[in-house]
C-alpha cells in the first residue's frame, strides 16, 4: 500500500461571489521514499491541495466536499481536528513558501524547534535542546549550538528555510509537503536548499510532495509529476517521460516558456508565453478548462463542451486532452 | 561615532568594524545582538518629553515610597496638634500643614502611594480582563466573536464614572480594593478591543499557520505565538489607561465616594482643601498639582512608548 493515496479530492471555498472550486477532483499516490512534483501556475490550486492534505485550509470558508486522503491507512478527511494535530508535524510535515514570515519573530529559534519535540515526543528541555542542535547541524547551519539562542531576524532567507526544514524534520515525518520551498530565495540558495532537501529525503526515507511552478525544480527533485491547471490534473506521469514526451498542450506550452541554455534543439529568440489567463474557478469553462487558451482546440471538436477524462495514453502516462501531442502527429501523418 | 550611519559608511570609519566583526565570528568580543528592547529604549531616549516625564514619574513614585519611612512625622500616630493647623510652608513643614496640623509633604507621599497603587492595580486589572476577553473573541472569531463584540458595544454606552459610582454603591465599602474593582470594571472595554484587533491581525501570519502545521494546540498558539506579539501595544495601553484611572480615582475621592479618612489619596486631599481654598489655597493646590503632574507624565510616557515600540505608527497621533 502506498504511503499516501488521494482519491478524487475536491476542496471548495464558499464565498459571497460563489463557490470557488479550488481543487476539483484530483487523485494521486505517493510511495514511501518517492517524490511527487505538482507543477502549475499561480492560482491553479497547488497550495490548496497541500493545505487540504494537512487539514490546514481555512474553515470557513473552505471545505473538503468530496474525496478521501488515505495516509498510512487512515482517511485524514475523517479525522477530528484533535487527531489531525497529532498527525501534523509528526507523521506529515510541511515547509512553507516564505521563510521570512514563517518563523515567529518574537521567539528564539530554540523555542520554535523544541516546541515540536515537546509537543509530539514530550522531550525534556535538555533532550529537546540536544536534539535541536543535531537538527540544525543536519540542515548544515554552522555554530548550531550558538545560533539556537538567536531570534529569526538574525538569519538570512536561506538560513531561515533551513531552520524551517529542521522543524519539519524534527519528528522524522513519513511525508514532507514542500510548498514552493525555494520560490522566495536567491537562485544560488535555491540550489543549496534543493540539494539539502533531496539529501535529507533520502536519509530519512521520506515521501515528498514538491509543489512548485518551476519546471527546473521538478526536473531536479521529482520522480513523478502532476501538471495542475485550474484545480485539475491535466497530465500525470514520470518525470523523465514528461520532459521527453509532453502530451498535454498546456505542458508543452509550459516547457516552451522555459529558457534553455544548452543542449540539442536549443531555441533562439523570444520565449513563448501562453496567451490568455487561467479561468475563473467560480465559473470554469464547461468543457476542457484549457480550451480557451489551447492552440489545438477548434470549434466543433467538442473541446469547449465536454470535459475530457484523465486517461492513460501510454503505460503510466495520464493525460486530459483531446489533442495529445502523439495523436496529433499521427493525425498529420495519416 | 557619527550619528548618521550613512555618514559613517561614506567616510569609511564604520566599514572596517562591520567587516571584521562579521568575518570573525567567535573571535574576540561577540557581536552585539540587535535587540528589540534595546532598540525601543534607544528610540524612547530620543523623545525628550517622554524622558523628562519618565524621570519625574519615577522620582515621584520613589518619593511616595521612601519619604513616609524617613519622614520625621508619623501621620497616623502623631498626636493631633491644632495649634499647628494650616501652617504655611516653612522649613519644618516644606508644604505646610493640614487642618489637623499634619505635615503636608508626608501626607502627599502617603496619598500618592494610595493613588498610584489604585492606578496601577486598576490598570493591571483592566489589562487582565481586556486580554482574556479580547483574545478569546479575536482567536475564536465567528459567532462567539460577534456576541462578545456586540456585548462590548452595549457596555461601551455606559458612562464611565456613573458606572463606577454604582459599582461602589453596590459593594458598599470604600477601600483600595473596591476602588480597583470599581474603576477597572467600568473601563476594560478599550483594552479588550485593542487586544482583539491585534489577535485578529496576528493570527493571519504565516508563522501561525506554520505552528499549526507542526501540530501545536490552540492554547499554545494563543499563549506562545499570539500574546507575546501583543506585548508592545499592551505596554502602551498600560500608560494610556493609567491617567484615566488616576483621574477617575481622584474624582471619586473628591466627591467623597473614594478613599475615606484616616487614609488619604490625592483626590481626598484635594477634597479637604476644597473646604478652605479661599483662605488656604495651597492645601488644594498641592494634591491637584500632583494629580495633574502624574496624569501628564503618564500621557507623555505613553506617547514615547508608542513611538519606541511601534515605530510604524509614529506619524499618526490618534487616541
Amino acid at each position: 500500500m502506498a504511503l499516501l493515496e488521494v482519491d478524487n479530492l475536491h476542496t471548495q471555498f464558499f464565498t459571497r461571489q460563489g463557490v470557488v472550486k479550488a481543487v476539483d477532483g484530483i487523485s494521486f499516490t505517493v510511495e514511501a521514499g518517492k517524490t511527487l512534483g505538482i507543477v502549475g501556475e499561480s492560482g491553479c490550486g497547488k497550495s490548496v491541495t497541500a493545505l487540504s492534505l494537512m487539514g490546514l485550509i481555512p474553515k470557513p470558508p473552505a471545505r473538503i466536499v468530496e474525496g478521501s486522503v488515505m495516509f498510512q491507512g487512515r482517511d485524514l478527511t475523517k479525522l477530528s481536528e484533535r487527531e489531525l494535530e497529532d498527525v501534523r508535524g509528526k507523521e506529515m510535515a510541511m515547509i512553507f513558501q516564505d521563510p521570512m514570515t514563517s518563523l515567529n519573530p518574537t521567539l528564539r529559534i530554540k523555542t520554535q524547534i523544541t516546541e515540536v519535540l515537546d509537543r509530539h515526543y514530550g522531550y525534556s528541555k535538555d533532550e529537546a535542546v540536544k536534539k535541536a542542535i543535531e537538527l540544525l547541524e543536519e540542515v548544515q547551519i554552522p555554530r548550531a549550538a550558538e545560533r539556537l539562542n538567536d531570534y529569526p531576524h538574525r538569519f538570512s532567507g536561506g538560513m531561515r528555510q533551513r531552520v524551517m526544514i529542521a522543524i519539519a524534520l524534527a519528528c522524522n515525518p513519513k511525508l514532507l509537503l514542500a510548498d514552493e520551498p525555494t520560490t522566495a530565495l536567491d537562485v544560488t540558495v535555491q540550489a543549496e536548499i534543493l540539494d539539502l532537501l533531496e539529501e535529507l529525503r533520502r536519509e530519512h526515507d521520506m515521501g515528498m510532495i514538491m509543489i512548485t511552478h518551476d519546471m527546473g525544480v521538478i526536473a531536479e527533485t521529482a520522480d513523478e509529476v502532476a501538471v495542475m491547471y485550474a484545480g485539475q490534473f491535466v497530465e500525470q506521469t514520470e518525470t523523465q517521460e514528461l520532459f521527453d514526451h509532453p502530451e498535454h498542450p498546456y505542458t508543452e506550452a509550459l516547457l516552451e516558456a522555459l529558457p534553455q541554455l544548452e543542449g540539442e534543439g536549443i531555441r533562439h529568440g523570444r520565449l513563448r508565453s501562453i496567451a490568455g489567463r487561467p479561468p475563473d474557478l467560480i465559473l470554469p469553462p464547461p468543457g476542457c478548462r484549457f480550451a480557451p487558451r489551447c492552440p489545438h482546440a477548434s470549434l466543433g471538436d467538442g473541446c469547449a463542451e465536454q470535459l475530457p477524462d484523465l486517461k492513460p495514453i501510454r503505460q503510466g502516462h495520464l493525460v486530459r486532452s483531446r489533442h495529445p501531442a502523439s495523436q496529433r502527429e499521427a493525425a498529420v501523418t495519416a | 561615532m557619527s550619528a548618521d550611519p550613512r555618514e559613517a559608511y561614506a567616510s569609511g570609519t564604520a566599514l572596517p568594524d562591520v567587516v571584521t566583526g562579521a568575518a570573525a565570528p567567535g573571535a574576540g568580543a561577540p557581536l552585539q545582538q540587535a535587540n528589540l528592547w534595546r532598540d525601543a529604549w534607544r528610540r524612547y531616549l530620543q523623545n525628550k518629553g517622554a524622558v523628562i516625564a519618565g524621570g519625574i514619574f519615577v522620582a515621584f513614585v520613589l518619593f511616595c515610597v521612601i519619604w513616609p519611612i524617613v519622614s520625621p512625622y508619623d501621620i497616623t500616630n502623631d498626636p493631633l496638634n491644632f495649634s499647628e493647623a494650616y501652617e504655611t510652608p516653612s522649613l519644618q513643614h516644606p508644604l505646610g500643614t493640614d487642618k489637623l496640623g499634619k505635615d503636608m509633604l508626608t501626607k502627599l507621599a502617603l496619598g500618592g502611594r494610595i493613588s498610584i497603587a489604585i492606578g496601577v492595580g486598576a490598570t493591571l486589572m483592566i489589562l487582565l480582563i481586556g486580554v482574556v476577553y479580547g483574545s478569546i473573541a479575536g482567536f475564536a472569531g465567528g459567532v462567539l466573536d460577534n456576541i462578545q463584540m456586540r456585548l462590548l458595544d452595549a457596555l461601551y454606552g455606559l458612562p464611565y464614572l456613573p458606572f463606577a459610582i454604582i459599582v461602589l454603591a453596590i459593594i458598599g465599602e470604600n477601600n483600595i480594593w473596591t476602588m480597583v474593582i470599581a474603576l477597572s470594571i467600568a473601563s476594560w472595554f478599550t483594552a479588550a478591543r485593542i487586544v482583539r484587533g491585534q489577535i485578529i491581525t496576528l493570527k493571519e501570519n504565516d508563522y501561525i499557520r506554520a505552528a499549526k502545521a507542526v501540530g501545536a494546540r490552540w492554547y499554545r498558539i494563543l499563549t506562545r505565538h499570539l500574546l507575546p506579539n501583543t506585548l508592545g501595544v499592551l505596554i502602551i495601553a498600560i500608560f494610556l489607561e493609567l491617567p484615566g484611572v488616576i483621574l477617575g480615582e481622584a474624582f471619586l475621592s473628591f466627591i467623597g465616594l473614594g478613599i475615606s479618612p484616616p487614609d488619604a489619596s490625592l483626590g481626598s486631599m484635594a477634597q479637604e482643601g476644597r473646604e478652605v481654598y479661599r483662605v488656604h489655597p495651597y492645601v488644594i493646590a498641592i494634591p491637584s498639582i500632583a494629580i495633574a503632574m502624574l496624569v501628564l507624565c503618564a500621557n507623555f510616557i505613553a506617547d514615547g512608548m508608542r513611538d519606541a515600540l511601534d515605530p510604524r505608527t509614529r506619524e499618526t497621533k490618534e487616541h
